[in-house]
């Protein structure tokens, strides 16, 4: 079962067959098309595992398609990195699985099978993304996911999301064409578009010109859409206005294709051998830093808790690009790590914070004092992902900021450890402020006290992320331990 | 000897349990004061049934998992550790009794009483924490579950003093965080099993940052000047809270963390080889007299014993900073000495703030004749502070003195004598206008505190004179801190 060979492209092709079938199946019918999206995502699910039971067992495998050897044919590559599909999968399910009841309330029935279909789309080119071994290919895939993402930014119709979702398409349009060039000249140079290909015919490059513009291309257009700052600009007003389950996605998934696009670059030149990425490395820990403590700040005068957890993701984002900019083993667990963390910690607080508008209709601080009363689960959930994001022992935002920071001890540079652990202290700043309304403060809105707990599928999907918030921060030594030879393997093949 | 025993991580996980029973059942007064009350005994019951063995040299271990692979959340129970959790697991007991006096009038009970289980479950486990990495675990913990009991009355003036006391704890955790990865980086262990860890060899320049990390991490919560600001704005918080929290758990639980550091981290010889601790020395002893002189001038109840916490635990910092056995026994030993005369002070102001109303100092004129056998408990209380033989705080001046004498630092015996000059200048004043002041006219006229609240203070008085007067007693605290120190001396 696990050995059949053909899941590594089933784990596309099902995605992309049922999110082409969805407006199909459930036109006018918005049930259906949810359960029929649940339902391949599911498959998905199913596909996903396997793979990942796989690498676990005997290490990294391709796929070629058609049997084509590569440069020619088109390969697919699965390595503990691709293992970001499982939380692609979950965090799929559990957004699915969540928009059942929240875009019945929040978009118009007609744009429902087409919103499930876009959502689809979207994990299916993320799941593309991560699996593919072919650089056009990664380009096609992020262009699958960033066209879906712009219009589920604009699907509520409102005239501030279509705002946004313009300005989040400008700056996606021009990155994504940045990359596209990036390809072509690395293309140009080398001959191959294989990721592995490439990665060899460089080390006998000798005009380094190309190469080092296609490098740093690709560094700056992955940059903007991971949204690092000061590349940031489109992302708070998307992830704030896009509905909650696509934020969740938005948040915790696609901008994480931007630093997963980073780290294949990187695997490309470290495996080349012989380029010297201290340059990069350089850049990529100052903007990480920096982001870390900009977003931070921004975030303190945000009222809309959305947008303040807009914010926070380019903090995270600051920590994860660090961590590959430490370029120390530890460091860069904690990054890789922190991918999968974060993504699972963010999507707790914009499911929980999508079941609170929901329900009470509220969006700011200050409407939803009191809410802790009413909604007990719920804000629970949500002061768990506040705890975790912070990185407070035993969570699992801790372990990568423990890892990261060893990480930049062990790189020599204390200094970004101690930026790391005060930096994650101006993050607390703004989710007090947050606890406190939820708990402390009296309500605004008296009526916020009558209001119930969010109805079962909603709340099943925050009450499982929060309660993998604290696991993976118990039991964070298997997705560290997972990932370690990877991490190895591509840190090893650097100057030996 | 070591022996795996599970009991090490029983002890914080009934507390914890208990928490999740108080958030689950608490809306009824029964069940909350049941499981509160329950957890309390059984903890207490588990702690004590490991303290015979420990103090025949038994060691008990448990190690739950790795937390991160190679460093396991591990839990150890050594003489120190055991001091400290025998010390805050018998005032849990007290400080639950008077709470539940205390509280009758107050809102949101359950979440207060929850929260209070939670703090005391992090206090045991930094207590057995096996490495700096579990320790700090449960540091943190402890910053975020008191958190809520200090804003307990959602007051303004509380939010404003949760604000300071998150700023400063959470600081001094990033500090502590540091220090631990500084501390892996250098020694690639984070075992607090050995006395010291560390050697000349990982770099003077290194050891240095790494103490000053440590040492102001943990100095946070150990209120040593300049990082003492929170500590008197959270008096704001309910007087059980106070008591427990502010004179015994989270104080101590940095005064605990100073003691790991210089003990198990870096160790007695290191710290000599280096002369790390003189400057560490010369603040406490700053801290101990400026932090009396302010004491002196405070008119609030609470406030006043705020900053006399403050300079009462920078002798345990003092006593660890000479690094003779004299003196290491008397920080030891200080932190049961100091604990159980501070919590009948709270209890005191506690009981009369509920009983009268009063919260000032110039308020309590006669107040001796109102409730005599509260102020009979302050009496104690004042006496052991001012360091009178027979009671508590006695013991340590004694053998601070002593050790600072073993030290060749005979100027320390004269801050000594000096703070207790001002402990008997700002404490004895209130003994004076309790039972001498009184209005003309007073007459006894016992109107006493409830018996919630006045049985745990006489308890706590009671205990104060018991540790003043049975420190050579074999089972008695005091042989356990000996039985530290012989352990980290290497004797």
């Amino acid at each position: 079962m696990v050995l059949w060979p053909h899941w590594l492209v089933a784990v596309i092709i099902i995605p992309l067959t049922g999110a082409v079938l969805t407006p199909v199946v459930g036109r006018d019918r918005p049930k259906v098309a949810s359960l029929w999206s649940l339902g391949t995502m599911a498959l998905t699910s199913v596909a996903a595992t396997m793979l990942i039971i796989r690498v676990a067992q005997e290490g990294p495998f391709s796929y070629m398609l058609g049997d084509w050897a590569r440069p020619y044919g088109i390969e697919l590559r699965f390595d503990e990195f691709s293992a970001s599909v499982a939380i692609i999968c979950l965090l799929g399910l559990l957004a699915l699985m969540f928009s059942y009841r929240y875009v019945a309330a929040s978009i118009h029935e007609s744009r429902i099978p087409y919103y499930y279909s876009l959502l689809l789309l979207n994990l299916t080119g993320m799941i593309g993304f991560v699996v593919t071994g072919d650089l056009f290919n990664l380009f096609v895939f992020m262009e699958i996911l960033s066209l879906s993402g712009y219009a589920l930014v604009a699907i509520s119709g409102e005239r501030t999301a279509e705002m946004a979702a313009f300005k989040y398409l400008v700056m996606g349009a021009v990155s994504s064409l940045v990359v596209l060039f990036s390809v072509g000249l690395l293309y140009a140079v080398t001959g191959s578009l294989n990721m592995a290909d490439i990665s060899e015919r460089l080390a006998g490059v000798t005009d380094r010109l190309p190469v080092m513009l296609a490098l740093a291309g690709m560094a700056m257009a992955f940059m903007v859409k991971a949204a690092l700052f000061p590349l940031h600009i489109w992302l708070p007003d998307a992830h704030a206005i896009a509905p909650s389950p696509v934020s969740a996605i938005l948040s915790g998934l696609v901008v994480k294709t931007g630093v997963f696009g980073l780290l294949r670059a990187y695997q490309i030149f470290y495996g080349a051998g012989n380029y010297d990425l201290t340059g990069l490395n350089t850049a990529l820990v100052w903007l990480g830093a920096i982001s870390i403590v900009m977003g931070a700040f921004f975030a303190i005068f945000q009222e809309d808790i959305k947008m303040m957890l807009a914010y926070s993701t380019i903090s995270n984002i600051g920590y994860i690009v660090m961590g590959l900019g430490l370029a120390s083993q530890y460091g860069m667990i904690g990054a890789t790590v922190h991918i999968f963390n974060h993504a699972l910690i963010k999507a707790t607080l914009f499911l929980g914070a999508g079941a609170l508008i929901h329900k009470t209709g509220y969006r700011t601080l200050t409407d939803l004092r009191g809410v802790g009363k009413s909604m007990p689960l719920t804000c629970m959930a949500l002061s768990i992902g506040a705890i975790s994001i912070v990185g407070i022992p035993p969570t699992a935002g801790f372990l990568c900021k423990w890892y990261i920071a060893l990480g930049a001890f062990q790189a020599g540079q204390p200094f970004f450890g101690f930026a790391l652990v005060f930096g994650a202290l101006f993050i607390f700043v703004y989710y007090i402020r947050m606890v406190n309304s939820f708990y402390f403060q009296q309500p605004t809105h008296p009526e916020i006290l009558s209001v119930g707990e969010a109805p079962l599928s909603m709340l099943a999907p925050v009450l499982v992320l929060a309660t993998l918030c604290l696991v993976m921060g118990i039991l964070g030594r298997l997705p560290l331990s997972f990932i370690e030879p990877a991490v190895l393997r591509m840190l090893g093949t650097f100057g030996g | 000897m070591e022996v795996v025993d599970i009991r090490p991580v029983l002890a914080p996980t009934l507390s914890f349990i208990c928490a999740g029973l108080i958030f689950m059942t608490g809306r009824k007064a029964f069940w909350r004061r049941f499981w509160s009350l329950s957890a309390a005994l059984l903890k207490l019951g588990v702690v004590m049934s490991m303290l015979p063995g420990t103090m025949n040299g038994t060691v008990y271990v448990f190690k739950l998992m790795d937390f991160t692979p190679g460093i396991g959340l591990g839990f150890r129970v050594d003489a120190l550790g055991m001091f400290f959790a025998v010390v805050s697991s018998t005032l849990w007991i007290f400080t639950t009794i008077y709470a539940i006096g205390y509280m009758e009038p107050e809102h949101a009970k359950v979440r207060f009483f929850g929260f209070f289980a939670l703090c005391v479950s992090t206090t045991v486990g930094i207590a057995f924490a096996e490495n700096l990495l579990t320790l700090f675990l449960f540091y943190e913990s402890l910053t975020i579950v008191t958190y809520p009991l200090v804003i307990h009355e959602e007051t303004p003036e509380a939010f404003k003093a949760g604000r300071k006391y998150l700023t400063y704890t959470l600081i001094g955790g990033a500090l502590v965080l540091i220090g631990t990865v500084i501390m892996y980086q250098t020694s690639g262990t984070l075992t607090l099993s050995q006395p010291g860890v560390l050697t000349l060899a990982d770099g003077t320049r290194t050891l240095t940052v790494l103490f000053v990390t440590l040492i102001a991490g943990f100095g946070v919560k150990a209120a040593i000047m300049p990082l003492h600001g929170w500590l008197p704005s959270a008096m704001v918080a309910p007087t059980p809270v106070s008591a427990l929290l502010h004179a015994v758990a989270v104080v101590k639980a940095g005064a605990f963390g100073v003691l790991r550091v210089i003990y198990n981290v870096f160790g007695v010889e290191l710290l000599r080889q280096m002369d790390l601790t003189t400057w560490l020395a010369w603040l406490a002893a700053f801290t101990i007299l400026t932090a009396s002189f302010v004491a002196l001038f405070q008119d609030n109840f609470k406030r006043r014993l705020a900053y006399s916490t403050v300079s009462q635990l920078s002798y345990i910092i003092l006593g660890a900073c000479l690094l003779t056995p004299m003196a290491a026994t008397a920080a030891i030993a200080h932190i049961a000495n100091q604990a159980f005369a501070k919590i009948t002070m709270f209890f005191v102001a506690g009981a009369i703030q509920r009983t009268t109303g009063k919260t000032s100092i110039h308020e309590l004129a006669g107040i001796g004749y109102r409730m005599p056998f509260t102020m009979g408990a302050f009496t104690v209380a004042a006496l052991s502070f001012v360091g009178v033989p027979l009671f508590a705080g006695f013991v340590t001046k004694w053998y601070l003195s002593l050790g600072a004498l073993e030290a060749g630092a005979w100027w320390f015996v004269i801050v000594m004598i000096a703070s207790a000059l001002l402990n008997a200048a700002y404490f004895l004043p209130i003994v004076y206008l309790a039972y001498f002041k009184a209005p003309p006219g007073t007459r006894l006229h016992i109107e006493e505190a409830r018996p919630t609240l006045l049985v745990p203070t006489i308890v706590c008085a009671l205990y104060v004179i018991m540790l003043g007067t049975t420190a050579e007693v074999p089972g008695m605290p005091f042989s356990l801190a000996r039985a530290a120190v012989r352990f980290v001396f290497g004797m």
